[in-house]
C-alpha cells in the first residue's frame, strides 16, 4: 500500500515537472536540469511532510 | 519571428487546447512542443481517471466539488465527453476508495495544465513568448 502511494506520487511528481520544464526551458541542458530539480523537490518534500505527519500523528 | 496576431485570433487560436491539449501550439507551429504537451496532459488525466478520481461537476452542492470543477473544465471537450460517457462518477464507493484523493489531484491538474496551455499558446500568438 505504501508503494503505491509513493509511485503515485512520483508518477505524479515527473508529470508535473515534465509539464513545466516543456512549458519554459528551449535548450536540452536547462530542461533537464529543471525536470531534476522539480522531481527533486516535490518527492523529497513530500516524503519530508509524510514523515512529519506520521511523527506529530497520533 | 512570425508576425503577432490580432487579438481576436490570438484568444480564438488559445482556445482551440479546449478541444484538444496542445492543439493551439500545435496550429502555431510548435509542433513537437504540442505532442509533448498532449501526451503529458492526457497521460495525467487518464491518470487520475484511473485513480477513481471524481469528475466533479459544476452543480455539486459541496462549494469544494465546485471549486474542483472549475478547474477540471479546464480540460474543456475531454472533460464533457468523459462526463457524458459515465467516467470518474462520483459515489460513496469511489470516495472510499484509497486512490479518490489522488485521483482527483491528477484530474485537478490536468485541467490546471490545459487552462495553462491555453494563456502559453496566447502569449506566443500575440509575440509576447517564442
Amino acid at each position: 500500500m505504501i508503494q503505491d502511494h509513493f509511485l503515485t506520487l512520483v508518477l505524479f511528481s515527473v508529470l508535473v515537472a515534465l509539464f513545466f520544464a516543456t512549458l519554459y526551458h528551449r535548450d536540452r541542458r536547462s530542461f533537464l536540469l529543471s525536470v531534476a530539480k522539480t522531481l527533486a523537490w516535490m518527492v523529497a518534500g513530500s516524503v519530508a511532510l509524510a514523515f512529519v505527519m506520521l511523527w506529530t500523528g497520533r | 519571428m512570425a508576425e503577432p496576431f490580432p487579438r481576436w485570433k490570438a484568444y480564438a487560436v488559445s482556445l482551440l487546447t479546449l478541444a484538444v491539449p496542445g492543439l493551439s501550439h500545435w496550429f502555431l507551429g510548435k509542433k513537437a512542443r504540442a505532442a509533448a504537451f498532449f501526451g503529458i496532459v492526457i497521460v495525467t488525466f487518464l491518470s487520475g481517471l484511473a485513480l477513481h478520481g471524481a469528475l466533479f461537476p459544476l452543480t455539486s452542492p459541496n462549494w469544494l466539488f465546485r471549486l474542483g470543477a472549475v478547474a477540471q473544465v479546464g480540460m474543456g471537450a475531454i472533460y464533457a465527453a468523459a462526463l457524458a460517457l459515465g467516467f470518474g462518477k462520483l459515489g460513496l464507493l469511489e470516495m472510499a476508495d484509497a486512490m479518490f484523493g489522488y485521483g482527483n489531484t491528477f484530474l485537478v491538474t490536468a485541467g490546471l495544465m490545459n487552462m495553462l496551455l491555453c494563456m502559453d499558446a496566447f502569449d506566443i500568438a500575440v509575440g509576447r513568448k517564442e
